[in-house]
């Protein structure tokens, strides 16, 4: 049964890379999972999403088998030139950075670097650390930035059913660097599995980070991923998020503003529908003085469709002179979707400038009217709407190919409504 | 403060002599003390009955722990649950005698002599002018059917309405801290406003007869019937003598069709010292229904006191068309802590509601609002507006918001916002010129932050609450 799913130590033993010190490390958090389980509503985080309930409602059982797929077969996008990364069901098989020095770039399995990681309480990052086997680690040198884009190619292979897969990425930009990536998630599986990543971010001084998150298609993945992101003085992090197209999928990002003049900023568009369940919880950490932080998620929910938003804008009393905003905004289309939110502020230093709005609604009937009248069917009409809705965020991407590539995905999406 | 053991006992913080003789139950929670309560009171068996129960599902529960302020452990078995003066002999004889800091406080907010005194707990004679005043008016609500008592003598002379509503909105299966009150309350007051009846006069706890020495388990009673409207004041500007440091009342609010409730809180009980020793710990539970098409509960609060608020005046709003409102004002210096906000749940159709909280927080306080709004799926073309606002005034307080918003419906909105700020030094720059001095300034541009909340107060209520917002700031800033 899913509700008491307790892991076997002996599934640690069949990782074949770890030392001692990084076997008690599993074991810990191995324990600490199986005295949790996955969490349900009773948990303060997980009050909208109640992983116990959602998974034991459509998992029979769950297994910890790697996948022996030999899949490897992908299109490349061909809408803009870009490196690549190539995971395998998180597995990295693959990299090409033909547009870059390659000197000054550096790619490895995950398990070849050490991972300081620090123990959490959220049962999934507990899971992760006990469990995870794949997975790659990317840096970038001092000093250098990205000609073209990079897109990790993420392929889950049709032979995915009823497993959790767990991975771990690491990311480091050096200082004065430049790096813009696609997360692109291509799914072949038509059956459920889990799927529950941790990724950790390091900015040092003066660099950059842009990351865009979409996927090819709809799917039957359970996503978890939690982020962990650390930004340096005068770095940059940005973030945007569109339709994942699965069936459930926390995103759980913890930004912390470590050094002075450091920006964040989340942008995400989401439409949802047919019983998808999508959350994104944010943790702003404003640590120093002087530091930006920008959060504007908005949700299109349709038949069944449930949009979560949890945010939190930590203060720090010295951090004056800090400035955090946080906007939600959703539009629900039918009386079965659901919009929760939460978006919190904790602030202990006074000179500081911190709103948060959150709104959820209808479609504007006067809109509607206005479209009709002017020949429009009124489906034409609300997806006419549904798209400028979420387009304030597309707009918002710089690289022309890049926003018309995403254009066109959302768009396949909402035409479906 | 941490380590420090809640003693109903305790010496009062003014220098009072508090050793007052007493008629107590027996010490602990227990059946017995709860027996005793009902005895004293000369309770129907149902209500006793109805007690014990609560007091058996209480055992089930534990405290929660989920909340911001954090207060040392109440040990429950060292209170006791009963406790009525048996003479005004011990009380101070004359105002002299009362802690002149107090009197200085009344002062500054304009309050006659006559209040004074019975705010402070000086024994007063019988002719007294506000004991006569009251009685007038109780002679003009008797006429109109308005009933306005205790809910003890309620118990006894209207146990049908008592019965039929008593825990219809706060079970005795809710809370902690909302069980321990349903076992164990002793006073409070019960209003109940017969059909298409618009009550003529502000109802205050103030006028009531025997109202002093409510008690730290105060259960408070409203029922407006239909088409009629109540507006009921709770509390004083002044503060307010009291022994009682852990408080948990209950006030239930039940609005039939047409009906409309407005319940207007001023609440500055002892707060603590600077260095927040001691202090009220107010832990209230307060929930209106709106049960009937058409009705409305709107909740004002002005919070300045305690070391610890943590009550969330919330509505139900069931009937279709109902309207909820929430006016809030929590002000924190010290050490205080406050924890507030409100729960509006929209179940019926073309449900309303508005909440405006403004937070001041300073020297070293914490004033969180929490709150909630949930938008059923019924509940169609529902709509709620939520603003949230708080000041901070140096950088060792905190200010932190907290809302859970859930919409299951397509057809509702739901908007909320909230901005965090400090004061303007431009704004105190230019008061300073004109002339006011720098407490002054504070005073005038906090004030004008909580206009919104302050208009919604009953005119006399609002003058003095006014004054009070500016002496809850003094010495926060320069």
């Amino acid at each position: 049964m899913i509700e008491n799913f307790k892991i076997n130590s002996n599934e640690i033993d069949k990782i074949n890379f770890i030392n001692k010190e990084d076997k008690n490390f599993r074991i810990e958090n191995l324990n600490a999972f199986n005295s949790t389980g996955f969490p349900s509503k009773k948990e303060e985080d997980w009050k909208f999403s109640d992983t116990q309930a959602i998974f034991s409602k459509n998992f029979k059982k769950l297994n910890l088998d790697n996948s022996n797929s030999k899949e490897t077969d992908i299109k490349l996008i061909k809408d803009f030139d870009h490196n690549y990364v190539f995971l395998v069901n998180g597995k990295l098989v693959n990299s090409e950075f033909k547009f870059e020095d390659k000197s000054k770039i550096k790619i490895s399995n995950y398990h070849e670097e050490k991972f300081s990681e620090t123990n959490s309480k959220n049962p999934f990052i507990c899971l992760n650390h006990a469990l995870s086997n794949n997975g790659y680690y990317l840096e970038i040198k001092e000093g250098y930035k990205f000609e073209k884009v990079l897109v990790i190619y993420n392929l889950f292979t049709k032979d995915l059913s009823s497993q959790i897969l767990n991975n771990k990425n690491k990311i480091v930009v050096g200082k004065n660097s430049e790096l813009h990536t696609v997360n692109y998630t291509i799914n072949r599986s038509k059956n459920k599995f889990i799927n529950n990543s941790y990724e950790s971010t390091i900015l040092f001084e003066n660099s950059k980070y842009k990351n865009i998150c979409i996927q090819a298609s709809k799917s039957d993945g359970y996503f978890h991923k939690f982020s962990n992101n650390k930004l340096r003085s005068d770095s940059n992090f940005s973030s945007f998020i569109f339709s994942s197209g699965l069936k459930f999928y926390k995103q759980d990002i913890n930004i912390d503003l470590e050094g002075e003049n450091s920006e964040c900023d989340i942008k995400a568009a989401l439409f949802l529908d047919n019983d998808e369940h999508q959350e994104i919880k944010t943790k702003i950490n404003h640590l120093v003085p002087n530091c930006k932080s920008y959060q504007k998620i908005k949700n299109v929910l349709d038949s069944e469709g449930r949009g979560i938003y949890q945010g939190k804008i930590y203060v720090k009393d010295i951090a004056q002179k800090t400035n955090a905003y946080q906007l939600s905004k959703a539009l629900l289309l039918d009386d079965n979707s659901e919009f929760n939110s939460k978006p919190e502020l904790e602030i202990y230093a006074d000179d500081v400038k911190c709103s948060h709005g959150s709104t959820s609604g209808s479609i504007d009937e006067n809109s509607i009217h206005y479209l009709m009248t002017r020949g429009l069917t009124k489906k034409e009409a609300t997806q006419l709407l549904i798209n400028g809705f979420l387009n304030e965020i597309i707009s918002e991407i710089k690289s022309s190919t890049i926003r018309k590539f995403v254009e066109n995905k959302i768009e396949l999406q909402i035409h479906g409504y | 403060m941490k380590n420090q053991s809640i003693n109903t006992n305790e010496e009062y913080k003014y220098g009072f002599t508090t050793d007052i003789e007493n008629i107590r139950a027996p010490k602990g929670l227990n059946e017995k003390s709860i027996k005793f309560i009902s005895e004293m009171k000369k309770e129907p068996k149902w209500m006793l009955e109805w007690r014990l129960k609560a007091y058996k599902r209480l055992k089930n529960l534990v405290e929660p722990n989920w909340q911001k302020p954090k207060y040392p452990k109440i040990d429950y078995q060292n209170l006791y649950y009963y406790s009525a003066p048996k003479s005004a002999s011990n009380k101070p004889k004359s105002l002299d005698e009362v802690d002149p800091k107090l009197i200085e406080t009344y002062k500054k907010l304009g309050i006659p002599l006559n209040e004074q005194k019975k705010l402070s707990g000086v024994a007063v004679d019988a002719v007294f002018d506000s004991v006569s005043v009251a009685t007038t008016y109780k002679e003009e609500l008797t006429k109109k059917g308005i009933i306005f008592c205790s809910i003890s003598e309620a118990i006894q002379k209207h146990p049908d309405l008592v019965k039929k509503y008593i825990g219809s909105v706060i079970p005795i299966t809710d809370h902690y801290f909302a069980t321990l009150n349903s076992a164990v309350f002793t006073d409070g007051s019960f209003v109940y406003i017969p059909p298409n009846v618009r009550c003529p006069m502000e109802l205050s706890t103030y006028f009531r007869i025997n109202a002093s020495e409510t008690g730290q388990f105060e259960r408070t009673l409203i029922i407006a019937d239909k088409g009629s409207y109540v507006s009921y004041l709770e509390g004083c500007t002044a503060p307010m003598r009291d022994e009682n440091q852990l408080h948990a009342a209950n006030v239930e609010l039940i609005a039939l069709d047409d009906a409309e409730i407005k319940y207007s809180t001023v609440q500055n009980w002892y707060p603590g010292d600077k260095d927040g020793v001691g202090g009220i710990y107010n832990f209230v539970t307060k929930r209106g229904a709106c049960r009937g098409k058409n009705s409305k509960i709107s909740w004002t609060q002005v919070e300045t006191g305690s070391a610890i608020t943590w009550k969330y005046p919330s509505c139900i709003l069931q009937g279709d068309n109902s309207v909820g409102e929430f006016y809030s004002i929590a002000i924190t210096n010290n050490h205080q802590k406050a924890d507030t906000g409100t729960k509006m749940i929209h179940l019926g159709k073309n449900t309303k509601s508005k909440i405006i909280s403004k937070g001041i927080s300073a020297g070293k306080a914490d004033n969180t609002y929490r709150g909630l709004v949930d938008i059923s799926r019924k509940a169609k073309n529902s709509r709620n507006y939520t603003q949230c606002d708080s000041l901070l005034m140096g950088n060792k307080c905190g200010a932190h918001t907290v809302p859970y918003i859930k919409n299951k419906n397509s057809s509702s909105t739901v908007e909320h916002e909230a901005t965090t700020s400090k004061i303007n030094e431009e704004q105190l720059y230019y008061c300073n010129q004109r002339g006011l001095n720098q407490e002054e300034a504070v005073s005038l541009i906090v004030n004008g932050f909580c206009k919104e909340v302050l208009q919604q107060l009953p005119m006399e209520f609002a003058v003095e609450a006014q004054k009070l917002v500016g002496i809850s700031l003094e010495g926060s800033v320069g």
